[in-house]
């Protein structure tokens, strides 16, 4: 046995106006999970803890609490020093019990067509994925678009899915899923990470259930331009101003000293024709740190803003035009540094070719460290960044060298899944909210590495936002410019 | 609360487990139907955690007698044929209404619901959803409840039947705020599962503690077979807050190994035919006697080992075993389990007839709580197919009951009101106390078991049921209302375990020896209820 001290959020609506944390010492034996740390303070201490359990093995959902702000099963989760344990983000009923049935009742439901229908090994081998949902509604807790507008949420589209797998279900109910809010997922993937059974939601679910709408003609007319754009001119927005690839001069860009590896460039669209200055940026800070780039002029967009919203019919032709583009030049990693494109590349696409983002491309060298700039600066993560493609630390480490970071909550600024476009108004709900994160933290600027994220996110603060790369350059210019104001001073050593 | 003010329906079914959300479902054919569940409907009790199997069958090459016979065997020939022969007859029929409602069970390339082998069975007669099949069910009868009209009461936890006269006229209970709540009904199914919670060491959930069978005692309905308790012989041992949690069988099936402290495959000197493989009673008995004498682990447990086994077929065999243990921190490609026997299934229950009537009138039964079905010892995937068969039959069978006039009895209402205003007057809270029932439970009344060690186990469970349990508040009485339905229920336990003479399936008697076996037995059923007790004689009565 050792004592741990751990807070709970306490709260009995009908007798407080606000919850309160409470803080326990237990006793605990080793191994204890969050539910073994409340059934301590229930016996030992205050047996009017509500709480919920049954199961007490991640097979009944009926436990999910939120430990240090993340939902998770309290009967699986190791009991800790110090966690601050709080009930979903659901109407409270006592203490943890929150209202789980509201959302449960609201899930759809298998209708059975009147003559038995036979079922294939196929069949079910497609639904068995969204299968092993215990509603334990984690996911819920974490969905954006939840917060700020009408949308029944991702278990219900789980359930969406499962149900137009099945061949039994009589009704095509894809009206159904999109009244209830089927374009409103902004794919930030915060509910498959939460999920304690691993069900990936927005892949497998929201995606799928989107390309069945547009097989429908029920694709968002907003969403259908882009793809009309991508199909004309293989780039998903219109060309308004000289892009990267006709500014950057040469095929391959050699470093300054030695060399220290190769990349092919991914550029992706928003880089390529809204940033520009940003990917030219980014190719200094690599020549910098002795990495030649090879950048392949005929390679067109991912196809995320495709995938995103269901619309697959040409994917295939995009997907081979990037991989051969890379190939031919036998190029062994290609780098990407839109959070998106790097998310597609990595998980829609089965290269021959490694694919890394920029951050871990410059942490894998090991970079030459800038001066340090005299401002304070917050960071973004981009969903497809950290949850798309699991990064998190790196682009810290990289911008700690430059800056002092302040953190902030990591939530969806809200313009990804073809929400942007599709649905302006929930956008800016969630851009508001990101901007009013960041007013938060009193930071001086807003680094993020995403280019849709950098875009949206400018549109919500008045803080400069800036990606990584610029934020290096900075800081070798300075670097620079501090080494020469030297050699100026001392003109004689 | 006053008599006039309560809920009144043609079918009550108290439990959402497999069998009380399939007779919800059949009920609801004849007339209104109201389920009351403890925990919200389909998130309680132990159908969602059954991870092996259901037992039909289903191919030619097998038959209904192959099945009967298995269980009759695996049951120590305790169990009552005619239910058996009920069980294995319409198995197939309830999986066939599982899958029209969408359940998704495996299947094989040749488009057929996909079986395995499981112990005690002659043929591979278990279907399963990978290793969550239970979970699958429940899923799948929650969805189709929906579409019923069936009133839902959730978070509600029945206390006691109500009676008029000798008939069961519906239920008190106490909702979440521990107010009570009264329900009339035509009929009154039980569907509140098992209860090995009543052991230190359980595979149950938190519900499984007995309410049933102490709801059914206190009404006056008769109990048989209560001594028959299934120790499942792997279970965990670490983390200690979490013992007990169930190893599927399928790790030996896979070829897991078992090992003691010393290193040695102990199951030579016990089967050494079917080794790890051989019926859980006896694996059970093996673990528990390598750890008495001293050759366990510091935990108390023995090894499982599966280390030998290629990863791959680790992985792709035993995702859930490996993805619970590496949450508890053992990665058991790299180093064996500790596991040592847990409490699993409780076989006794309300005596139950072929329309699963209980002993009173108005009174049904059916899924764990009720017994006869599996005898002295369950068959693993049994159990399951035991909910969707009873659970319909029950169903059915009260629905079609006439439509009464009911009267209560204000008396009893009093009664309980007064009961329950004592616990909130009361000094010693229920959480101090269960530990202490549930470790003389384990040691008096466990997996080996003499007279002395038996009456000192009643004993303490008689002296604890007496304690004067108090509710910290109103919210709190549903839990005071459960430790005194433990001590009942393990009262039950280890007055019929004490009224069989004979070591007979999952009950050990070692002060006793005996000529016969199962087969040539003398003995039948134990039974108890208020009124009576005793054992009967085989082919006759008491
Ligand atoms: C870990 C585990 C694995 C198993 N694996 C298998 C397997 O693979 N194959 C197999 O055949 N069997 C298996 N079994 C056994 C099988 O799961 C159970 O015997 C069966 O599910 C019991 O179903 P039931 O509907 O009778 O009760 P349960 O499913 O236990 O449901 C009981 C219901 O009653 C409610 N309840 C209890 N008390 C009250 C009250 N006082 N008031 C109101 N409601 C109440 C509970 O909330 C719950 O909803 C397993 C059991 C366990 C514990
Ligand atoms: S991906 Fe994000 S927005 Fe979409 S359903 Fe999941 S949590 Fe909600
Ligand atoms: S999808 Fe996952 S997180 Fe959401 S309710 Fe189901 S199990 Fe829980
Ligand atoms: S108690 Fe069932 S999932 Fe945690």
């Amino acid at each position: 046995m050792k004592k741990i001290s751990v807070k709970v959020l306490r709260f009995d609506p009908e007798k407080e106006r606000d919850p309160h944390l409470e803080t326990y010492l237990i006793p605990v034996n080793d191994g204890a999970r969050v539910l073994h740390a409340l059934h301590a303070i229930h016996d030992g201490i205050d047996s009017t803890l509500a709480y919920r359990y049954c199961c007490g093995s991640g097979q009944c959902g009926s436990c999910a609490v939120r430990v240090d702000g993340e939902p998770v099963l309290a009967c699986m989760e190791e009991a800790r020093e110090g966690i601050v344990i709080e009930p979903l983000k659901l109407p409270v009923k006592k203490d943890l019990v929150v209202d789980l049935l509201p959302m449960i009742n609201a899930l759809p439901h298998l209708e059975p067509a009147g003559e038995p229908v036979m079922l294939s090994k196929q069949d079910i081998d497609a639904i068995k994925p969204l299968r092993s949902c215990i509603e334990c509604l984690a996911c819920l807790s974490v969905c954006p678009a939840m917060d700020v507008t009408k949308f029944l949420g991702p278990t219900a589209m789980r359930q969406e899915m499962r149900l137009a797998l099945d061949p039994r279900n009589k009704a095509n109910r894809i009206t159904e899923a999109i009244r209830e809010g089927l374009f409103t997922c902004t794919t930030c993937q915060a509910c498959w990470k939460a999920c304690p059974k691993d069900i990936e939601i927005p892949g497998k679910a929201i995606e799928k259930l989107r390309a069945i709408a547009n097989r429908n003609g029920l694709t968002l007319p907003r969403h259908q331009e882009v793809a009309t754009l991508i199909k004309e001119t293989g780039r998903s927005v219109p060309k308004t101003e000289p892009t990267f690839l006709e500014l950057v001069p040469a095929e391959v860009i050699e470093p300054y000293g030695e060399v220290k590896g190769t990349v092919g460039f991914f550029v992706g669209c928003m880089y390529n024709m809204r940033l520009p200055k940003t990917a030219l940026d980014a190719i200094e800070v690599l020549r910098r740190n002795g990495i030649r780039v090879i950048i392949p002029k005929e390679q067109v967009c991912c196809g995320s803003p495709l995938i995103r919203t269901g619309q697959l019919s040409f994917l295939d032709t995009l997907k081979r035009r990037n991989i051969d583009s890379f190939v031919f030049r036998g190029i062994d990693t290609v780098m990407t540094m839109c959070a998106g494109c790097g998310s597609t590349l990595k998980n829609d696409y089965r290269t021959p070719f490694k694919v890394k983002d920029i951050s871990e491309v410059l942490a894998g060298c090991g970079i030459e460290p800038p001066a340090r700039l005299p401002v304070k600066a917050t960071y973004h993560d981009p969903c497809h960044l950290l949850r798309g493609q699991g990064i998190r630390d790196l682009p810290r480490q990289l911008v700690c060298q430059v800056i002092d970071l302040i953190e902030m909550p990591s939530i969806c600024c809200g313009s990804g899944g073809g929400v942007r476009s599709g649905n302006p108004e929930e956008a800016a709900a969630l851009g508001k909210r990101r901007g009013g994160e960041i007013q938060k933290t009193g930071a001086d600027i807003v680094i993020s590495s995403c280019p849709f994220c950098e875009f949206h996110i400018a549109g919500y603060t008045d803080k400069p936002v800036k990606n990584i790369a610029s934020v290096l350059l900075e800081g070798y210019t300075e670097k620079d410019r501090r080494k020469g104001a030297k050699a100026v001073s001392r003109p004689n050593e | 609360m006053r008599a006039d003010d309560c809920v009144d329906c043609h079918v009550l079914v108290i439990g959402s487990g497999g069998a009380g959300v399939r007779a919800a479902i059949e009920a609801s054919g004849y007339g209104d139907v109201v389920i009351v569940s403890k925990t919200i409907v389909g998130k309680g009790g132990c159908t969602p955690m059954a991870e092996g199997g259901y037992n039909a069958v289903l191919r030619e090459q097998d038959s209904c007698g192959i099945h009967f016979e298995d269980t009759m065997k695996g049951g120590a020939f305790l169990n009552d044929p005619s239910l058996v022969e009920i069980l294995v007859k319409e198995s197939a029929d309830r999986m066939a209404d599982l899958i029209h409602w969408g359940a998704v069970f495996d299947f094989t390339e040749d488009n057929e619901i996909a079986q395995r082998p499981f112990g005690g069975q002659r043929f591979p007669r278990t279907c399963y959803a990978g290793d969550r099949t239970g979970h699958e069910m429940m899923t799948t009868l929650i969805d189709h409840l929906s579409s019923t009209p069936v009133v839902q009461m959730n978070e509600v936890a029945v206390i006691d039947l109500i009676k008029d006269g000798d008939a069961v006229i519906g239920a008190i209970a106490l909702d979440e705020k521990g107010e009570m709540v009264m329900i009339k009904a035509d009929s009154t199914i039980l569907a509140t599962g098992g209860g090995t919670r009543i052991f230190d060491i359980s595979t149950n959930s938190a519900s499984g503690t007995g309410d049933g069978f102490a709801i059914g005692y206190r009404a006056g309905a008769e109990l048989i077979d209560m001594e028959m308790v299934q120790f499942h012989p792997t279970g965990a041992v670490y983390p200690y807050d979490a013992r007990g949690r169930l190893v599927t069988e399928a790790v030996r099936g896979e070829g897991g190994i078992l090992k003691n402290m010393l290193g040695e495959r102990f199951m030579t000197k016990y089967d050494p035919e079917r080794m790890e493989l051989s019926t859980r009673d006896v694996v059970a008995r093996a673990i528990a006697t390598e750890v008495l004498n001293g050759r366990g682990t510091k935990n108390g447990g023995v090894y499982l080992d599966v280390t030998h086994l290629p990863r791959e077929q680790i992985e792709a065999k035993l995702p859930v075993m490996l993805e619970q243990f590496l949450k508890f921190g053992v990665d058991i490609r790299n180093e064996p389990m500790e596991v040592a026997p847990t409490a699993h299934h409780v076989m006794g229950g309300l005596r139950i007839t072929p329309r699963c009537e209980s002993t009173l009138r108005g009174l049904f039964a059916c899924g764990e709580v009720a017994g006869g079905v599996h005898g002295a010892n369950r068959l693993g995937g049994n159990a399951l197919a035991d909910t969707q068969v009873f659970g319909k039959r029950a169903g059915e069978a009260a629905g079609k009951a006439e439509k009464r006039t009911k009267r209560i009895d204000e008396q009893q209402i009093v009664g309980e009101h007064e009961h329950l205003i004592r616990f909130l007057e009361g000094s010693v809270s229920p959480a101090a106390v269960t530990g202490d029932l549930q470790r003389a439970m384990w040691n008096g009344a466990g997996i080996f078991r003499n007279a002395t060690d038996l009456r000192a186990a009643l004993a303490k469970v008689m002296h604890l049921a007496r304690s004067d349990i108090r509710a910290a508040s109103a919210r709190n009485l549903p839990e005071c209302c459960t430790f005194q339905n433990m001590c009942l229920t393990a009262t039950l336990v280890c007055k019929s375990a004490l009224l069989r003479p004979e070591s007979r399936g999952a009950h050990v008697r070692t002060d006793i020896c005996h000529a016969w076996d199962a087969q040539t037995s003398p003995f039948s059923h134990t039974y108890i209820s208020k009124s009576h007790e005793g054992i009967m004689r085989r082919g006759g009565t008491a």
